[in-house]
């Protein structure tokens, strides 16, 4: 099974990690978990992302794009960073996301993404004067499911069949510039991992309380941030939700 | 002052922003632009004092920023400065002659600036560093914040347009309207916080709505099939011109109690001459219309409310112009009427000093005293500036003793 694992802190506490990607005290660790990781087949894909305060969200409201500076939610911790991987099941997806370090400084949100799910192909860098955006697609899933029906009905439910033939234009209109990207399980069914005074805690549900969640996302590569604003606006989601855009770390 | 010193001060003005504009098409890099083209009029004081004024200023201040901006990229080893010179390399085989050799970028770097992806104060700040070249030091003191801060908001606003990727480029035709909009709300809002702040308390901030109305006559050069562009100026100079009589010792002076020989005829006459006659006009030139309903009544009693009020109509039905329709109607229906208006706006406007003291002066006129005074006593809690406070106290003291 595939998951996410959305990296999160608090930047206002790490004030040099929007200076540099990685605390330096935490570099060795961090390359022996991806050298690790990859080794074993289980990291397909991640990045560093910038910080908040260069992240641009959209919305639409009554047909016209609405862009906005920052995120879609003012919360204490920040998404700052994501990996894709492949485990057998949560607990041992969990166990690689307790081994990451920014369990020591931050938090990490699993979630599952939805059955089906190839493997992303990423080419390690962009292509020239592209750049690189992780998409966030944020929309409020508990009033979602309550509207149709409650969770038990959703649980096992297709995606809206109506809103698949928009996704299906929206990726055909995406085209080159969106290069991978996947709905995602259920915000109930998230755990959050983080490590106090060594230990490994985890808790139920999303890093935040927040009327909307990461619904899904994809990763687009662009000519540029009103490139990337156009393809973000298109996505059916910017209707009712919200789309942030965060430019990856170069 | 020698004429050269003049010279450089008047190209600075003129033309910082189309320097700035030009060199970070040249290089697309922000810092290293400003940087240069400030050294270069630095370099202007002593060589134009030595060699007189050259024939093509902004030619000769470019070649010269060019060169600092090429020496410090040459002397810099890191990949993003390789890039910019050989950015900077591709497109400078010849060096300008004419000021006509430099492209007018102004609206690239304006289209930047005000981009929906920057929070609103970077715009302002943004915008009046790289456009107007006014130093951090002094958009600090007129946003009152402090010269770090506001070094701050700058640098991380250079940073998102470099990390986020904001693109360096006038907007194409889909994205045309809002984003003209867009900039059109950052200067007027330079303007009008300018315009509040010119009330005592201020002699050694810059004049920020001076540089709004120069940077909004420059776009009206830039975008001439704009009719919002040429409306907000309008709208600009015909606040603008009240100016004079606005503030006195340090007391604002409210409209119908204003000097109206003071006001700026010039200014009234070429904000006139900005607008269409016809419909259909924008909200900017809705709302430079309603200030020229002002600007030509020679006593108060001669306004054309009953024009101001249907004006007014024109506009978005939002709570403030809601509130400003009210005024005009009780010019014209009488307090009663307006009331009527005004109540209903309470919750939407609960914390806007303007609405208080609207419905203190609609009692006051009712003969409604002790509701008119609790109102200014609100109205004095939320006014925004002591020149308000200063005078909505004086209103409540003469409804109370007078």
């Amino acid at each position: 099974m595939k998951y996410l694992m959305l990296h999160t802190l608090d930047e206002s506490a790490h004030p040099d990690i929007t200076e540099i990607a990685t605390p330096p005290h935490l570099e060795a660790e961090l390359d022996a978990w991806i050298k690790e990781m990859l080794a074993r087949g289980i990291v397909l894909d991640g990045a560093r992302l910038r910080p908040v305060a260069d992240a641009t969200s959209v919305r639409v409201v009554d047909g016209e794009a609405v862009v906005t500076d920052g995120p879609f939610a003012e919360t204490k911790e920040q998404i700052a960073g994501y990996d894709v991987i492949d485990c057998p099941d949560l607990d041992s997806a969990v166990a690689v996301a307790a081994a990451h370090p920014t369990t020591q400084i931050g938090s990490i949100e699993v979630r599952a993404f939805d059955d089906g799910m190839p493997d992303p192909e990423v080419p390690e860098h962009p292509a020239d004067g592209k750049l690189r955006y992780l998409m966030l697609v944020c929309a409020d899933m508990r009033r979602s499911v309550a509207e149709r029906g409650g969770a038990e009905a959703v649980a096992d439910a297709e995606p809206e069949d109506d809103g698949e033939d928009d996704i299906d234009r929206w990726i055909a209109d995406a085209g080159a510039r969106r290069l991978y990207g996947w709905p995602l399980g259920s915000p109930d069914r998230a755990v959050t991992v983080r490590r106090v005074d060594g230990r490994t805690v985890t808790t139920d549900g999303p890093f935040a309380e927040t009327k909307e969640q990461v619904a899904g996302y994809d990763l687009l590569e662009c000519d540029d941030l009103d490139d990337a604003l156009e393809v973000a606006s298109g996505h059916p989601v910017a209707g009712g939700g919200v789309i942030e855009l965060r430019p990856l770390w170069r | 002052m020698s004429s050269s010193v003049d010279a450089v001060a008047l190209s600075f003005e003129r033309s910082w922003g189309r320097l700035v504009a030009g060199l970070i098409a040249w290089c697309g890099d922000w810092d290293l632009a400003e940087e240069c083209a400030q050294e270069a009029f630095a370099a202007a004081v002593t060589a134009w004092e030595r060699d007189g004024v050259p024939a093509a200023p902004v030619a000769w201040l470019t070649t010269v920023a060019r060169n600092r901006a090429r020496d410090r990229m040459r002397r810099r080893t890191n990949e993003a400065a390789k890039v910019a010179l050989a950015h900077a390399d591709a497109s400078d085989e010849v060096a300008p002659v004419d000021d006509e050799d430099i492209p007018d970028e102004r609206l690239r770097l304006i289209f930047t600036c005000c981009h929906p992806a920057l929070p609103m104060p970077a715009r302002v700040a943004l915008t009046l560093r790289t456009l107007c070249g006014l130093t951090p030091a002094e958009i600090a003191r007129a946003f009152l914040v402090t010269e770090p801060a506001m070094e701050k908001r700058l640098v991380r606003a250079r940073a998102k347009i470099a990390h986020a990727g904001i693109p360096y480029r006038v907007p194409p035709p889909e994205l045309w309207g809002e984003r003209v909009e867009g900039v059109l709300a950052v200067l007027y809002l330079m303007f009008n916080e300018g315009y509040a702040a010119s009330s005592g308390d201020s002699l050694l901030r810059v004049d920020v709505s001076r540089e709004a109305i120069r940077l909004t006559r420059s776009l009206v050069e830039l975008l001439p099939g704009e009719p919002e562009v040429r409306a907000l100026l309008a709208l600009m100079l015909l606040t603008d011109a009240r100016r004079p009589a606005r503030v006195r010792d340090g007391h604002v002076v409210p409209l119908e109690e204003q000097d109206r020989s003071l006001w700026d005829l010039d200014r009234i006459t070429e904000g006139a001459r900005l607008l269409d006659a016809d419909p259909p006009w924008g909200p900017y030139a809705v709302q430079a219309r309603i200030a020229l309903c002002h600007d030509v009544a020679t006593r108060p009693e001669d306004t054309d409310w009953p024009a101001i009020a249907e004006l007014y109509t024109l506009l978005p039905a939002t709570p403030v112009v809601e509130l400003n329709r009210a005024v005009a109607v009780s010019q014209v229906l009488g307090p009663k009427a307006a009331l009527e208006l005004v109540l209903p706006l309470a919750d939407d406007l609960s914390g806007y000093y303007l609405h208080a003291a609207t419905l203190a002066d609609l009692y006051a006129r009712l003969g409604r005293t002790s509701e008119a005074a609790d109102a200014l006593a609100t109205a004095i809690e939320q006014a925004p500036t002591g020149a308000e406070r200063r005078l909505l106290r004086a209103r409540r003291e003469s409804l109370l003793h007078g």
